[in-house]
């Protein structure tokens, strides 16, 4: 019941149900100011708006869910954010990651400053993303909500396995997930990034390892994905010009391209906070949901007219 | 390349010499090297001589993406080659190569500004906006060299200015819209990526032009080297052949580049590699340098592909080029550059003398200014006018006191290096200490991460322009400090950084665009102790720098003048030099690089009429510090709340300035 009700008020958050949920906002709401779009995503997911962001249009653009309010003052880049303005709107809290460590001394001029850690290859992201989602909640007084949410999240992700389970039966596709720079290069994300845990929360196995890297994501030629002979390819949109590369005979020729176990997921953001990867787990699901069955059982058997490397 | 260079067999009309066997040897060994490691699934230790089975993968591969990137790498190569050799020998300019008249950083602004106002149109048609960019970046080189100037230094100089000025634009424009699309930098980067036949068959046809040329240019090339004169005694119609064989160089380069983006230095470097190897005639050059050209871009191609594998990561075909270009540039130009090139392109004359009357209004007019910029500020509610409170005033007045004292440093060390090489384009920018300093914070950055920035970057850019420092004296006591040589390292240098970057930004995210900011220049991190160090660093050295103005002033007459005073050229020029880079490297490692400041300050007081070295000196560092000052403001208040850094906004202020005062003076 509890998992239930949590479910139901992370639904209306992200539908953008003004008041549900939420507080009335009077005056004793915090004055926070989020410097980078993990924190943005946190404090719009325990029911508080940030008066201040940094990069609010390219945050509305490329990380959209959950939605930002107009209301929020944009306060420039996230690597230089304006720090005269953020003086002036007179600040309870301010919520940075690594990135400005530097300028804390700067900032704790304006407000009191808290720091998150952001993307390493020295933790676990996705953990270390729900411990900020946590200690966060725990600074503004609302770790009651955060682990409701987290809870409705962790719910949502079992009907997602159980839905994938559903249509493909006992044993689910290995998977890789890539976005496409170019039709000559292609960026994969490998250990360690956001969509590779929205894999691994789907219980579903990486289809092809790539090195580590700082961002958990690597540049490589598109050929590269011909050596994936078994597993699903799911890209993510959008991919202007991509006619180009699907319209060419190359990656026609691709063992699953042939095989039909290539998919095109929405466009979502693959390095934000904790909800980030549920956000990838529903749209990597709602992709795979388009592969039929039958595509992913024969990469099983051995009709592969690939011989394996 | 060994045995290339060592077969130096003489021209003969009747047969061809062993050099061209030699190298069409080398082709086909490069050419089956090639084949292979761009095959995913052929491991390194299996080589092979055959194509791959039909009906696989591979055989796909093969066809669709092996061969095409091979055919690729010929054709652009050739392309590039023989432009750029018939560009030199149009401007009888061994430095003449579309990438230092500017053509590379005008394809990258032409394209940069497309992707940003027309994002869908970028990524079908932006190959035409890289085009006009180029053709329009050369045309005002040209223009701004004038006639006369096209064949030397000048236009190298204008090409080099423009590659400052466009680049900083362009870096603005990516700045203020930073989250980007990557198409764009692999692009920048030049791949070569292929995936079918679709550019090979694009590109080809329009490479015919190429042949034309190799029929028809050799003769009017051989006449011109007479000389203008000599050339239309002998019947030319001098300027419809050199503007028919200047748009088709442009032509085949635009293409070439349109086809697989940017690729420096093959135009430069190979023609006078094909010199160096024997290829005297006009006809000899323009087609071994076509031969030569296909052989470099493909080996620098299979070097790509070997470090595609090694880091399995895409590395731009680009990058491996002017990886092996530069220091090749510098390597042949220190055999190359004999002839002394003193010319110079001149800035229109100022005022004979600068009088009290007018030096008041000056102050006035500046503090004027100065002090409405810290009066009147944007804020949350729109633009206020009063004296900031003292939060704001402790979070502005380091970036202002840092601000005014890079502008003073960086104008004072330009006004030296102009006068210490009698040459009025020298200035910090222009010969690469800034580009030194940059790029080993580029390097320490890239090796150590984004991280640990704010404590390497000050010893990479004080090492990196000591070390500049030192290839330039001594490169520079060889040719007893030609600008040229000096112009050469500044170039070499700056393409480094710029593909340094290029690779930066392909590769990251996060850490690119902090590079990306701090190489645009700026005070935002500066703490109060940082502004307060560089002041007082930079009050000393102009201090010091004042106390040698005999030195400068006699140096500047000439070495004879100063020799006759009594004056130890060498070590006054020496210790000048290394004032100069001292100025440079506390600038750099704080701010990063601020293009143009340097070289215009300088002009501006001698305008205003300051003509002797204490008077200028002085001017040229009060008009420094002003300007960034300016800027800082214009910074902070014309996109608020979003702030452009304010080496970028005087970079581009400046450029600006002095790309008018140029063509000013051609006009007129």
């Amino acid at each position: 019941m509890k998992i239930l009700l949590a479910l139901f008020s992370l639904l209306a958050i992200l539908f953008g149900a003004p008041s549900f949920g939420a507080p009335a906002r009077a005056d004793e709401a915090p004055r926070i100011a989020a410097l980078s779009w993990e924190p943005i995503e946190h404090l719009l997911m325990l029911g508080l708006e940030p008066v201040a962001v940094a990069d609010a249009d390219d945050y509305r653009a490329w990380v959209v869910r959950p939605t930002l309010p107009e209301s929020a003052v944009e306060v420039g880049t996230r690597t230089e954010p304006n720090l005269e303005l953020l003086a002036q709107l007179d600040l309870d809290l301010i919520v940075i990651t690594p990135l400005l460590e530097d300028l804390r001394d700067k900032l704790e001029r304006i407000a009191p400053v808290v720091s998150y850690g952001d993307f390493t290859q020295e933790r676990d992201n996705y953990a270390m993303q729900r411990e900020n989602y946590l200690a966060l909640a725990e600074r503004v007084g609302r770790l009651d909500r955060a682990r409701a949410t987290l809870a409705a999240m962790d719910a949502r992700l079992g009907e997602l396995r159980d839905r994938l389970h559903a249509h493909f039966g006992e044993s689910l596709p290995a998977v890789t997930v890539v976005r496409f720079s170019t039709p000559t290069a292609v960026l994969v994300y490998g250990p360690n990034s956001m969509p590779r845990h929205a894999l691994e929360l789907l219980g579903l196995e990486s289809a092809y390892d790539t090195p580590v890297s700082r961002w958990g994501n690597l540049q490589l030629p598109v050929t590269v994905l011909s050596e994936i002979d078994r597993g699903v390819v799911v890209h993510i949109e959008p991919f202007p010009g991509g006619e180009r590369l699907f319209d060419s005979r190359l990656w026609q020729g691709m063992p699953f391209v042939r095989a039909g176990r290539f998919a095109g997921m929405r466009s979502t953001w693959t390095h934000g906070g904790v909800f980030c990867v549920l956000f990838l787990a529903e749209a990597i699901t709602e992709a795979l949901l388009e592969i039929p069955p039958t595509a992913v059982q024969a990469a099983g058997g051995s009709d592969s007219t690939e011989p394996a490397q | 390349m060994q045995a290339v260079a060592t077969n130096t067999a003489p021209w003969k009309p009747t047969h061809l010499p062993g050099r061209y066997l030699v190298t069409l040897l080398a082709l086909g060994v490069l050419a089956a090297l090639h084949l292979n490691l761009g095959m995913t699934h052929w491991p390194l230790d299996r080589w092979s001589l055959r194509p791959p089975p039909a009906g696989t993968f591979d055989a796909l591969e093969f066809g669709l993406s092996v061969l095409p990137r091979l055919t690729m790498a010929l054709l652009v190569g050739a392309a590039l080659g023989l432009s750029g050799s018939v560009l030199q020998r149009m401007t009888q300019n061994r430095l003449a190569s579309p990438m230092t008249l500017g053509a590379a950083s005008g394809a990258w602004l032409g394209l940069t500004a497309t992707a940003v106002l027309a994002p869908a149109l970028a990524a079908t048609h932006g190959h035409w906006a890289a085009l006009g960019g180029a053709l329009g970046a050369v045309g005002l080189a040209l223009l701004i060299a004038g006639r006369n100037g096209s064949a030397g230094l000048p236009v190298i100089l204008a090409g080099m200015a423009l590659n400052l000025l466009l680049g900083a634009i362009a870096t603005a424009i990516l700045l203020v819209h930073n989250q980007h699309s990557r198409g764009l930098f692999i692009w920048g980067a030049g791949d070569l990526g292929q995936i079918d036949w679709h550019w090979v068959q694009w590109l080809w046809p329009k490479l015919l032009v190429g042949l034309v040329l190799i029929a028809l240019a050799p003769r009017p090339l051989t006449l011109l080297q007479l000389g203008g004169a000599g050339a239309r005694a002998r019947g030319l119609s001098l300027w419809p052949v050199m503007l028919a064989l200047f748009l088709a160089c442009l032509w085949l380069t635009s293409v070439a580049i349109t086809a697989v983006g940017l690729i420096g230095f093959i135009g430069l470097i190979t023609p006078n590699l094909a010199r160096l190897c024997g290829a005297r005639t006009a006809r000899d050059e323009l087609l071994y340098s076509a031969l030569l050209g296909a052989l470099l871009l493909l080996g620098a191609d299979a070097v790509t592909l070997v470090l595609n594998r090694w880091f399995s990561e895409l590395i731009p075909s680009g990058a491996a080029a002017a990886l092996i270009g530069a220091p090749a540039l510098l390597w042949l130009s220190r055999r190359q550059l004999g002839a002394e090139d003193r010319q110079s392109l001149a800035l229109p004359p100022g005022a004979e003398r600068l009088d009290r009357r007018r030096l008041a209004w000056l102050l006035l007019a500046g503090t004027t200014v100065a002090l409405l910029g810290l009066l009147l500020a944007r804020g949350p509610q729109g633009w206020t006018f009063g004296w900031p409170s003292e939060l704001l005033w402790s979070l502005r007045w380091p970036r202002l006191l840092a601000a005014v004292a890079a502008g003073c440093g960086l104008a004072v060390a330009g006004m030296m290096l102009q006068r210490l090489l009698r040459n009025p384009l020298a200035s910090p920018d222009i010969l690469g200490l800034t580009a030194g300093a940059t790029l080993a914070v580029v390097a320490a950055v890239m090796l150590f991460g984004a991280g640990q920035m704010q404590l390497i970057a000050p010893i990479a850019a004080f090492g990196g322009s000591l070390l500049v420092l030192g290839l330039l004296l001594v490169f520079g006591r060889r040719h007893r400090y030609s600008p040229g040589i000096m112009v050469l390292v500044g170039v070499s240098l700056a393409a480094l950084l710029n593909t340094a970057l290029q690779i930066g930004l392909t590769r990251g995210q996060g850490d690119a665009l902090a590079l990306l900011g701090w190489l645009a220049g700026s005070t935002y991190r500066v703490e109060a102790g940082e502004a307060i160090v560089l002041s007082v660093a930079v009050v000393l050295l102009v201090g010091i720098s004042l106390a040698f103005h005999r030195a400068l002033t006699l140096v500047s007459i000439g070495d004879g003048v100063a020799l006759s005073r009594g004056l130890d050229v060498g070590r006054a020029r020496l210790a000048l030099l290394l004032l100069v880079s001292l100025l440079c490297a506390v600038v750099t490692s704080l701010l990063g690089p601020v293009a143009f400041l340097g070289l215009l300050a300088p002009h501006m007081a001698a305008l205003l009429g300051a003509r002797r070295v204490v008077p200028q000196l002085l001017l040229a560092a009060l008009l420094g510090g002003w300007l960034m000052l300016v800027s800082d403001w214009l910074g902070r208040s014309l996109l608020y709340p979003l702030e452009i850094p304010v080496g970028l906004v005087a970079s581009i202020l400046c450029g600006l300035y002095f790309l008018y005062l140029l063509i000013r003076h051609r006009v007129a």
